[in-house]
């Protein structure tokens, strides 16, 4: 047995979004962002618990949180969620057939059909959308839109 | 279970998530951010049952979605049958210990 450990880069390669492309940046955005997220709703139903002390551990909960940190952090919590939730319809959809091109014989230069404008267009389009969901909780946030 | 089926399942609980989480969302900016967080409301919340059990659904399917896709992620850095097995079953009682500490919550503010 071919001792081929030397391939194995561990996380050092898995989150390294060099060389591959936006698609390639797509793929560690949705882990740290799923992680995050991750972290953020185990977080949210310990706060969310505070509740059974009553108005006084509910309100302390609440204080700690609404602060120009608490308010920042919410924020990248709400670009993540939109990144992840639009990029993964976009996987999902990739994962079903739809929008990955169909079988072609391989032909110089080898371009491969799955990676095409549609898809580039649904990672920047999740981009953008995180970049907008979170400017308008940050104003709702601060105060800026009831 | 096959791989493809645990796929299914980590996707079909996302779909369904965005739609509760949104609602979920949508209550806390129809009568405005900080007032929605006030003890009484929330309170009021826990005590609608519809809501409730939403909340309560919310819970299940993100706990089951995250802790898949947690798996996804140390599966990729990693494999090998006791490793994949320890992760299995760690991401699992992790779930079911989330789901059940956030029912206790659920359950105790709705009986009040």
């Amino acid at each position: 047995m071919t001792n081929n450990s030397e391939n194995k880069k561990g996380i050092g390669g898995m989150i390294d979004p060099r060389r591959y492309g936006i698609e390639r940046i797509a793929y560690l955005l949705m882990r740290l962002s799923g992680l995050g997220l991750l972290v953020y709703f185990i977080a949210h139903i310990y706060e969310t618990s505070k509740i059974l002390q009553g108005q006084f551990g509910w309100n302390e909960m609440i204080a700690s949180t609404q602060t120009t940190h608490g308010h920042i952090i919410l924020a990248i919590i709400i670009g993540m969620c939109v990144f992840h939730t639009v990029n993964g319809i976009r996987v999902m959809l990739g994962h079903g057939g739809v929008g990955v091109g169909t079988p072609t014989r391989p032909d110089y230069p080898y371009s491969p059909a799955s990676q095409n404008i549609k898809h580039k267009i649904g990672i920047y389009s999740a981009i953008i959308l995180a970049a907008i969901a979170m400017m308008y909780g940050l104003a709702v946030m601060f105060g800026e839109l009831k | 279970m096959r791989e493809s089926i645990i796929m299914k399942i980590h996707y079909g609980s996302a779909l369904a998530a965005v739609g509760l989480v949104a609602v979920h969302i949508l209550m806390r900016l129809t009568q405005g951010y900080a007032e929605s967080l006030e003890y009484a409301n929330v309170i009021r919340n826990y005590h609608f049952l519809p809501y409730a059990g939403m909340l309560e659904i919310i819970l299940i399917l993100l706990s089951i979605h995250g802790f898949i896709g947690l798996r996804v992620i140390l599966l990729e850095l990693k494999q090998g049958r006791i490793y994949e097995k320890v992760i299995s079953y760690s991401c699992f009682i992790a779930m079911i210990g989330l789901i059940t500490y956030g029912t206790r919550t659920i359950i105790m503010v709705n009986m009040g």
